[in-house]
């Protein structure tokens, strides 16, 4: 069977990438071709018409894609989680000077975040920040670590959409003060000298689920072996070992197209913060594996809650129950099982 | 199709697809055409113009900047919505064929959108059949070049007439089931080891 599969190039689509190109498809009897998309409303929609066969997909897009309240309304199936945790909140140089925290800790970092927003607000100059999609973790994330400092993001910040390529660009040329968006991203806008990482996702919301596998509904039963393949390589992604091999991988330029070294610190969870070259660890940064893999409905429910509280929608027992349809822990369990 | 009251921003990473989109909206009667430059203010740039329709590639990556001013968020004025027609899925499978996604301002005519994506649709298959056409007649001019040179070496190599030398390649092809610029291509290259 030959299947199209989409991805955004990110440090999480490693468990789809290793899955074709480590030879785990093609044990499973699939060919499978990438197709690299350069948005995430893009990918969406091709999804929806059956240009791709399946995608590397934000899990709230592919929840809002499945409610119709994100481009076409459909009928999709979740059988696989492909990571927890990558993103990070990295604020321009002169807004952390500004902010001026002292001190590492999430707390002390969002309150300083929270008070210079605030100040800001006040003299009509708002701070701008970017996530990668309205349906994002990323979005979310940056609420979270607003209110951890006391601020509704909503009232005082303004927030825009930014391109993860664009994102140095956009900080150099003051367009936004910071942003929200994962790996390897982060790394790059410390590396050029126009970053300083202010917290870390999985500070923010600990294991925080980030990337699925979104198959159309009616090929997901007849998807048990590219469960299994993408099963496979993300316990593979998951070893240290192998961590030489992915960072080379992910880091070619028909993938990332970047330095091999970015992707492996993020990997390790060994993250430079700032132009120093000051490091944090977090064993968590980014996880794939067995631990991340089954799709929970109380991740649904989460999402639900946060999407709920960015006013994207109104809850309703139906629109909950329709949402939680999406996630499909049998279809794992009967592929892994 | 008159439409002088309408206002289309147009968003493409290629100037010359955007620039026969664009001529081909103004001949369409659409009042005014606006090409905003695919960079990183294009949020600000949008909000300036307050297009009623915006058009955009579909590979180009500021799509998601779109999203979000779909209505989303608090911020937005004037919130724009990708234009879906539910009922026509067809149209839109053209439309993304075509390499091409529209946004629309809320409220804003069906029919008058389908008129707009009718046109583009147009404009970007005619694009891309220029594009495959000028990369197809770069490729046979390149394998132009390749036979004329097989064709000296081989007169040189086995002191035949031009003519003998490009029969001999065609019998190769032919019997092998090959283009004959790929049996060109072979011989340039054992010629290029050997000698």
């Amino acid at each position: 069977m030959r299947l199209a599969l989409g991805y955004v190039p990110l440090v999480d689509a490693a468990a789809l990438i290793v899955a074709v190109e480590g030879g785990f498809a093609a044990e499973e009897g699939l060919r499978i071709d990438l197709v690299r998309e350069s948005s995430w409303a893009t990918l969406r929609d091709k999804l929806a018409l059956g240009l791709l066969d399946g995608a590397h997909m934000l899990a709230p897009l592919a929840i809002a894609s499945a409610l119709g309240i994100s481009g076409p309304e459909t009928r999709l199936a979740v059988p696989l989680g492909l990571n927890l945790n990558g993103n990070a909140v990295t604020v321009s140089r002169p807004l952390w000077s500004a902010m001026d925290p002292g001190s590492e800790d999430l707390d002390i970092v969002a309150r300083a975040f929270g008070r210079v927003a605030r100040d800001r607000a006040g003299q009509g100059r708002p701070l701008t920040l970017g996530t990668v999609h309205p349906f994002s973790s990323h979005t979310y994330q940056l609420e979270l670590f607003a209110a951890r400092g006391g601020l509704d993001l909503e009232a005082a910040v303004r927030m825009v959409v930014i391109p993860p390529p664009r994102i140095a660009e956009a900080l150099q040329a003051g367009h936004i003060d910071g942003f929200c968006v994962g790996s390897p991203w982060n790394g790059l806008a410390v590396e050029a000298g126009y970053g300083r990482i202010a917290a870390f996702g999985c500070e923010i919301a600990p294991d925080c689920p980030e990337k699925v596998l979104a198959l159309p509904a009616d090929a997901a039963a007849a998807s048990v072996g590219l469960v299994r393949a993408v099963s496979r390589a993300g316990r593979w992604c998951a070893d240290p070992r192998n961590h030489d091999d992915l960072a080379l991988l992910l880091a070619s330029p028909h993938h990332l197209g970047i330095a091999p070294a970015l992707v492996r610190r993020a990997l390790a969870g060994t993250v430079v913060v700032d132009a120093d070259g000051t490091r944090r660890e977090a064993p968590d940064f980014v996880s794939f594996g067995v631990a991340v893999e089954r799709p929970r409905i109380a991740q649904v429910d989460w999402f639900l809650e946060r999407m709920a509280a960015a006013g994207q929608i109104t809850l309703t027992p139906a629109l909950t129950e329709r949402a939680r349809a999406l996630y499909r822990p049998d279809l794992y369990d009967g592929a892994i099982g | 199709m008159t439409e002088p009251s309408l206002t289309v921003a147009v968003i493409d990473p290629s100037p010359a697809r955007a620039a026969i989109l664009e001529e081909g909206l103004a001949a369409a009667g659409i009042a005014r055409v606006v090409i905003l430059p695919d960079t990183a203010d294009l949020s600000a740039r949008v909000a300036a113009l307050n297009p009623d329709v915006v058009v955009i590639h579909v590979e180009s990556p500021s799509r998601d900047i779109l999203e979000q001013m779909s209505g989303l968020s608090r911020h937005v004025e004037r919130p724009v919505a990708m234009f879906v027609d539910r009922s026509d899925v067809p149209m839109m499978q053209a439309a993304v064929d075509a390499g091409i996604s529209a946004y629309v301002v809320d409220g804003l005519h069906p029919q008058r959108i389908r008129s707009i994506l009718d046109v583009a649709i147009l404009r970007f298959n005619a694009f891309a059949r220029l594009q495959r056409e000028l990369l197809e007649a770069r490729g046979e001019l390149a394998d132009r070049k390749l036979i004329e040179r097989a064709k000296g070496i081989l007169m040189t190599a086995k002191g035949m007439p031009e003519e003998e030398a490009y029969r001999l390649m065609r019998r190769k092809a032919m019997n092998e089931k090959r283009k004959i610029a790929d049996i060109a291509r072979a011989i340039v290259t054992a010629a290029d080891l050997l000698g």
